[in-house]
């Protein structure tokens, strides 16, 4: 995603996906992106912390937990480069965990600014 | 119906409980696999769980596992929530005792539709056991008095005559047979000569404790067995007994019916070998005794006089 401080929300979310999966109800919605701006920086940071403590198995976890949580909110882009995470660290390719470590954080720090912003009401 | 939902990852979690909790269910939600194995482990734990696969201390299967292991009591319906999608792991989520799983990102439509599969399981095996629950009462009472039928107060019998030893407290048994019985089915019908048993075995009933056995021996015949009751409290319970059944005409649709009760006891004291067949043989001679005596009263049996 390019310039991902002015990106809308429907850049990373599938809106009309993650609306229907919670049958339109926007209270539930704005409580669950404050559940991930809350725990997907959490979950970066352990992220971080396993790969560079070289615990893969835990990395591997980890990107698991974080792949769940952006499928569940229709955040496919994001889901897809946590599975390649995920994938990276069972295979234990440390050099293909380095890009797809990138990869994932140039994508998060977007989307998790789109989701401040549409918090904010900067967004329908 | 309670739910239990198991997800270490908190999106995941709430978006679960409120989808769950629409479509009309209680909700117990945990996030990690020890708290809903001990959750599901309880008596009255919920009996249908959505389970995350990758959990801390205990994942998905081992959930289940444990859960399979520890219940047997009544089936919990345990359905895997996962986002692999190898048929390896599926064969391994359902061979640890899974009943169903779901991929993630859940569709809330097929969740609800797992969720009603599962009922409809449950429901099953709940008619399943309510179903084998009235055979073993019919097989085991008596079906116009719902006293224990004869064999199943004969079978009890004889295992408490085993442990009588070990126990060392003294058993009776008491047979009684009500006096002039085939007069009331002539008299009245056997319409009321059934009514007349059905008031006769409350009366007896009400008349021991809790923990004593009272069963339909025959036609008019009952049997009574008495734990820990030597000679002189076997006497007075057969008297007790007695005068509960004949103190009072048992009102009928065709009116009240005056009847008495014979009653023949045996005691078996801890140390005594007598089989069960001389045991009820010496009561069945006490109740003879006692009809011979005039009826309507308690005769106690050669040995257990001694």
């Amino acid at each position: 995603m390019t310039n991902s401080e002015h990106a809308s929300i429907e850049q990373y979310v599938n809106m009309p996906e993650l609306l229907a999966r919670v049958d339109n109800d926007s209270e539930l919605l704005t409580e669950l992106f404050a559940l991930f701006q809350e725990d997907s920086p959490k979950l970066r940071d352990a992220l971080d912390n396993a790969v560079r403590a070289g615990d893969l198995r835990q990395a591997e976890k980890t990107a698991h937990a974080l792949k769940g949580m952006l499928a569940n909110l229709s955040m496919k882009h994001g889901a897809t480069l946590a599975a390649n995470l995920e994938a990276a660290a069972r295979a234990g390719d440390e050099g293909e965990i380095q890009r797809a470590m990138a990869a994932f954080n140039a994508d998060e720090t977007g989307l998790l600014a789109a989701v401040g912003r549409f918090m904010a009401g900067g967004e329908p | 119906m309670k739910i239990l939902i198991a997800d270490d990852e908190a999106v995941s979690r709430r978006m679960l409980e409120k989808t769950v909790e629409r479509a009309g269910y209680e909700v117990t939600a945990v996030s990690d696999g020890r708290r809903a194995a001990e959750e599901l482990c309880r008596p009255d734990g919920p009996r249908l769980a959505l389970l995350d696969w990758v959990m801390p201390q205990l994942d998905g299967p081992a959930v289940c596992r444990t859960v399979r292991r520890k219940r047997s009591q009544r089936h919990v319906y345990l359905v895997l929530l996962t986002s692999k999608s190898s048929k390896e792991d599926i064969v391994e989520g359902l061979e640890s005792g899974a009943d169903d799983y779901l991929t993630k990102p859940f569709d809330p439509g097929e969740l609800k539709a797992r969720l009603l599969t599962g009922m409809r399981v449950l429901e099953l095996e709940d008619n399943l056991l309510e179903a084998r629950e009235d055979m073993r009462y019919k097989a085991t009472h008596d079906s116009l008095t719902s006293l224990l039928s004869r064999g199943t107060i004969l079978e009890l019998l004889s295992g408490e005559l085993n442990r009588r030893r070990s126990s060392k407290h003294p058993i009776s048994i008491v047979f009684g047979d009500l006096d002039h019985f085939k007069q009331v089915n002539d008299t009245y019908g056997h319409i009321v000569g059934d009514e007349v048993l059905r008031e006769v075995a409350r009366r007896i009933l009400g008349s021991v404790r809790s923990y004593d056995f009272v069963g339909r021996y025959g036609g008019e015949e009952f049997l009574v067995v008495l734990i820990n009751s030597a000679v002189e409290k076997a006497m007075d319970r057969a008297e007790e007994i007695r005068k509960a059944v004949g103190g009072s005409p048992v009102r009928t649709t065709q009116g009240p019916v005056p009847i008495t009760l014979s009653l023949g006891v045996s005691v078996s004291r801890p140390s005594d070998t007598l089989p069960l067949e001389e045991i009820l043989c010496e009561a069945d001679g006490a109740l003879y005794a006692a009809k011979s005596a005039g009826r309507n009263r308690c005769c106690l049996g050669a040995s257990s006089r001694v």
